[in-house]
């Protein structure tokens, strides 16, 4: 994530020198073409002439176009006029047109040249010129309003001459009466249109209406006021519009000045050439092209620094696009602008470059079309950037590429910047981006999402709250559904991973999109199959950006309780398709990714509470039951009654529990598994012993902290609880050699790993093979990883890693002296004597002094004790001190729980004495060993690490902000717990 | 949205029109309901008032036909058909909804954002 902000920090910057390169560029372009043209102009005051001039250049192609110009002007013009009359819609349209106007006035007198020519081709050009002439007809027709006026008086020229005399306007000297009127109408209504939407967004509305007619118009329009709303497209242009208001002016003066040829740059240099008094008519065309790329590479440009994501600029945009965009950036502050851009049309850009050109722009979308390229070149005389208010007003202007260049510089401005994040969300801008996601147009709704993802980063919830308030969740699902846009997939998943983040968002994330998220992006990239084509191999996840937000999304919203994780569980194929892609992960030895990562948390997180939450839980709960009359139960109440450890019920369970286990073991290695008629699927897969080798390849081969962790964990929470999947995992976990691999990551540097494991090692310690081997070969490493009297700990773990070691090896010494004894033999007992007389935590003080309590009830021990100079006070000063609080210190419950645990503070009381552990708390479920967790989990809980799956906040930001939450849920869980009767529910 | 019985109610509604899909020989909608005057509405959670009975929106069927229709979870069903929701049970609420005979059915529902967005258009 880093290294992308980094990226397009640094994209972002060299694109913008490279605007500014260009920009001179093609100022200085822009001036000679202006000279050229005013040369010409006088030369050829009447069209006829420019016509002939092109014609003589012997650029045939650019005077098709210009031809085709022309023809399209005349139908625009007929529009654009009827437009400003009729409809206001129309009109800001017109508006943004009238922004280009300044710069197009310099055009137009090149134009005028071309209206001439325009005139006589009309015909031939018509049909070609649709697309691409439009635009530069307009323009076109602005030139010609100086010479057009002339021709203004004919019916075509009428049009151009409206086109012109706005240009004249703006150009100074061209204007005709009829021109002049028109031009003031649009930019009058332009103004209007402005003021409207920013005060009401509610007026673009009105805009859409026309949309249809906008496309229309800028069609019709096109030739005079369709290209105008192109220009607005340009980001630069969409401002000018306001500049009608705020910038705009300058233009018109600049036009006037703008004659000042300079020599071109590079690429200008060949521009200069053609645009010579001959070419004129090629440069139209070239414009146009020109023009629209600029334009659209100005939209491009403004999304690639707006958003962190602009691709579109890099790859979709040409090199000429790019300059195109600098002019436009550029341009605004001079004047001359008008210039350059006609430079660009002279430029030796040819008709052809600029379709190319557009095709790059067309991925923009309509706005390298609906630009004049020119036009937006030329405006920009003073430009400023819009204030936040007004760029949230444009969000709903009629004009869609005004829309998404508005989006996406919300975007930009709010990419780190948590105060706009926050101005965005007080000036209501937060809804309109959200309804601009069902925008049919994709570059529309691609940037609001790009924005709505900036937006919902951060810690600030209020923000994820308010898109979530205007429904901005389901209506970001729908988008999915809709979208194969891999890049507007990235982005609403991204933004979903984003509000994940925030607890009371998470149910609201299952409600609407659980299923789709699962169906479009989770079965598909995991290469699951749900009926495998048996002819083909079976197909390995795809780690995508998309993949890697849902996961991470999902990973969030599994924390979220009982209910979500029933909810998870229950969702179809989402648990095959997670098994599948952690299985692929494994095949190509993949295992590090962030996916992976986020995979193996929701698996871990679906485990937690399996056994009792799983429908038909019960019935393997009795099976198990069954078992235990069967083969030790008797015994089991026996001792129960016994109590054997001075009547202390917990131990005598634990005890029994593991006689239990140890008969169902020998069962098991024999041969025990049950036998399915048909293929586990969906949430049976998470408790299937198949999952251990799963498991123990992750721990085996992933170097990614935060994965080994949450594996260990799913072992820890699939071996917990004692209901028959429970016992054949923690079988399964020996015969598959997991317990050397377990041994060894308690190695591990990191923390949260070593407690993960250890706690995992105290469930499957409830399989009595399991104690015995635990109790010989991990006692020297649990050992270690108590602090000694020097150092608080050679890694210096934290207390409730300390905890987690402790309450591990006291279980795993209980009711074993051959355990005990080995853990002599480690030199543990000076570790525990040290912690029990001078730790700082009262938590790590109670588990080593009962350690040392059940040490020295082994009386066979106390031989080999005395010798070592140990004597009854260092075991029993330190119970003595202790008593009272023994119970939670002895808790050797088994954790299932890696997730949030359900913590309640009041645990540590009932922790207290252990005999209330066993029933009490399990009483309900029947679990006498679960709830044992309870009382962990209380030392776990207070880890936060607990719930390392959850919050991974997106990146899109930038970093981490949203990162660490923790234990929440546990709380979640209790309450979930608590509930009492379901209200009624009914599917209708 | 708390109200006053016998007082009438303002609140901004929107139409939903949900044609039913057939599934065998059910109709279904692809929602479900929950609260009503007979059941518990503390433990509504989409009720603001958590004195409000009225028939709320609890799940909604991805991609059918309710969604398809616009309807949201956390949605309160005012009328359906025409008929009241704001006063009756549960089961009223279910069968007014699920008449095989009705192929479609025309809800008015109200919901948080709307309101809010009222208030707001008002407001500014």
């Amino acid at each position: 994530m880093d290294d992308y902000d980094i990226r397009s920090a640094a994209s972002i910057l060299a694109s913008v020198k490279e605007q500014e390169a260009r920009f001179e560029r093609l100022t200085r372009a822009l001036e000679e073409e202006r000279r050229n043209v005013s040369l010409q102009l006088e030369r050829a005051s009447q069209p006829d002439r420019l016509s002939i001039c092109n014609i003589g250049n012997g650029q045939p192609l650019a005077t098709a176009w210009q031809q085709l110009v022309l023809q399209e002007q005349s139908p625009s013009n007929q529009t654009s006029i009827a437009m400003m009359q009729e409809p206001q819609e129309m009109v800001e349209e017109t508006v943004t047109v009238e922004e280009d106007p300044g710069t197009p006035t310099s055009h137009v007198s090149i134009v005028t040249s071309e209206d001439g020519t325009t005139r006589r081709t009309e015909t031939k050009v018509t049909k070609m010129v649709k697309t691409v002439t439009t635009r530069t007809v307009r323009q076109v027709p602005l030139g010609p309003d100086g010479l057009p006026a002339m021709d203004g008086s004919s019916p075509m020229g009428s049009y151009t001459d409206s086109i012109d005399r706005r240009y004249l306007k703006n150009g100074e000297r061209y204007i005709t009466p009829q021109a002049s009127s028109t031009l003031t109408r649009s930019y009058n209504s332009y103004n209007d249109s402005y003021p409207e939407s920013h005060e009401g967004q509610y007026r673009p509305y009105l805009g859409h209406d026309g949309y249809g007619d906008l496309s229309d118009n800028y069609g019709s329009l096109s030739r005079g006021v369709g290209y105008r709303p192109r220009y607005a497209y340009v980001p630069g242009s969409a401002y000018r519009p306001d500049d009608g208001s705020f910038t705009l002016p300058s233009r018109r003066d600049n036009y006037g000045p703008v004659a000042q040829p300079q020599v071109p740059v590079g690429s200008n240099a060949d521009l200069n050439r053609s645009q010579p008094e001959r070419f004129q008519p090629e440069p139209y065309g070239l414009e146009d092209d020109n023009r629209s790329l600029g334009v659209d590479d100005e939209g491009y440009e403004l999304d690639p620094d707006y958003s962190t994501v602009n691709r579109r600029t890099s790859a979709g945009v040409p090199e000429r696009g790019r300059p195109h965009k600098g002019r436009g950036y550029e341009e605004p502050m001079e004047p001359e602008m008008v210039e350059e851009r006609i430079p660009y049309l002279h430029g030796g850009y040819a008709a052809p470059l600029a379709q190319p050109e557009r095709g790059s722009m067309a991925s923009i979308d309509r706005l390298g079309k609906r630009s004049p390229s020119i036009d937006s070149i030329r405006k920009d005389p003073r430009w400023r950037d819009p204030d936040l208010p007004e760029v949230i007003a444009m969000l709903s202007h009629p004009i869609d590429p005004v829309k998404s260049n508005a989006a996406a510089y919300l975007q930009h401005l709010c990419y780190e910047n948590d105060k706009i994040k926050k101005d965005v969300r007080h000036l209501k801008g937060i809804p309109i981006l959200v309804g601009l996601l069902d925008h049919p147009k994709p570059e529309v709704h691609r940037k609001a999402c790009g924005a709505l993802r900036n937006i919902s980063y951060g810690k600030d919830n209020e923000n994820k709250v308010a898109i979530k308030n205007c429904d901005g969740i389901p209506a970001l699902i729908r988008l999915l559904r809709k979208t194969n846009d891999m890049e507007v997939r990235e982005l609403i998943t991204g933004t979903l991973w984003n509000l994940s983040s925030y607890e009371p968002l998470k149910m609201v994330i299952i409600n609407h999109g659980l299923q789709t998220l699962t169906n479009e992006v989770i079965i598909p990239h995991s290469g699951w199959e749900s009926e495998p084509n048996e002819d083909s191999k079976p197909r390995d996840a795809e780690w995508t950006t998309v993949f890697k937000n849902t996961s991470g999304c999902l990973r969030n919203v599994s924390s979220d309780g009982a209910e979500a994780r029933r909810r998870l569980r229950e969702c179809d194929g989402l648990v095959d398709a997670l098994l599948h892609a952690l299985q692929s992960a494994v095949g190509k030895k993949d295992t590090d990714n962030k996916s992976v990562e986020n995979c193996v948390c929701i698996m871990r997180n679906l485990s937690y509470h399996v056994h009792k939450e799983v429908p038909g839980a019960d019935k393997y709960q009795e099976l198990d039951a069954g078992q235990t009359t069967g083969t030790g139960g008797s015994q089991k109440k026996k001792k129960d009654d016994a109590g054997c450890f001075g009547g202390k019920k917990a131990k005598e369970e634990w005890f029994n529990q593991g006689k239990k286990n140890g008969d169902l073991d020998r069962n098991f290695d024999t041969l025990d598994l049950p036998k399915r008629s048909e293929a586990a699927k969906g949430f049976e897969l998470l408790y299937q012993p198949d999952v251990v080798r799963l498991y123990l390849s992750i721990l085996t081969e992933s170097q990614n902290f935060n994965t080994l962790e949450a594996a260990a964990g799913a072992l820890q929470n699939l071996s917990a609880g004692n209901w028959m999947w429970s016992t054949y995992i923690r079988a399964t976990v020996r015969k598959e050699r997991g317990l050397p691999v377990l041994v060894e990551l308690l190695q591990s540097d990191s923390d949260k790993v070593v407690r993960a494991v250890s706690i995992a090692l105290r469930n499957l310690s409830m399989d009595r093979r399991n104690k015995d081997l635990i109790g010989s070969y991990a006692m020297g490493e649990l050992v270690r990883n108590l602090p000694s009297r020097q150092q608080r700990s050679a890694k210096n773990l934290e207390e409730d890693t300390v905890v987690a070691v402790l309450n591990t090896i006291h279980e795993i010494i209980t009711d074993s002296s051959e355990n005990a004894r080995s853990l002599i033999q480690t030199q543990g007992i000076q570790k525990l004597v040290a912690i029990s007389k001078s730790s700082q935590s009262p938590r790590e003080t109670k588990a080593a002094s009962h350690i040392l309590q059940m040490i020295w009830s082994y009386k066979e021990l106390r031989n080999a004790l005395q010798k070592d100079g140990w004597n009854k006070s260092h075991f029993q000063s330190v119970s003595a001190a202790l008593k009272g609080s023994k119970g939670p210190a002895g808790r050797s419950g088994y954790d299932d729980s890696t997730l949030p645990l359900v913590e309640k503070s009041q645990d540590n009381e009932k922790s207290g004495s252990r005999d209330m552990i066993p029933m009490d708390e399990l009483g309900p479920d029947g679990y006498s060993t679960i709830d044992h967790r309870d009382k962990e989990r209380k030392y776990k809980s207070s880890d936060p690490s607990g719930d390392a799956s959850e919050k991974e906040p997106l990146k899109n930001d930038t970093n981490r902000k949203n990162i660490n939450r923790s234990n929440r849920a546990s709380v979640n869980l209790v309450d979930a717990r608590d509930i009492k009767p379901q209200p009624v529910d009914s599917w209708v | 949205m708390a109200f006053v019985p016998g007082q009438p109610v303002t609140a901004v509604v929107q139409r939903i029109e949900i044609h039913k899909l057939r599934q065998g020989d059910n109709l279904i909608l692809g929602f479900s309901i929950g609260g009503g005057i007979d059941q518990d509405p503390t433990q509504n959670p989409f009720s603001e008032d958590k004195t409000d009975k009225g028939i709320y929106v609890t799940r909604v069927t991805e991609g059918g036909p309710a969604e398809v229709a616009g309807l949201q979870i956390g949605d309160k069903i005012m009328q359906v058909n025409g008929w009241d929701m704001t006063m009756v049970t549960h089961d009223q609420a279910r069968k007014r909804l699920t008449k095989r005979n009705e192929e479609v059915v025309r809800l008015l529902v109200t919901r948080q954002s709307l309101q809010k967005a009222v208030q707001q258009s008002m407001m500014s």
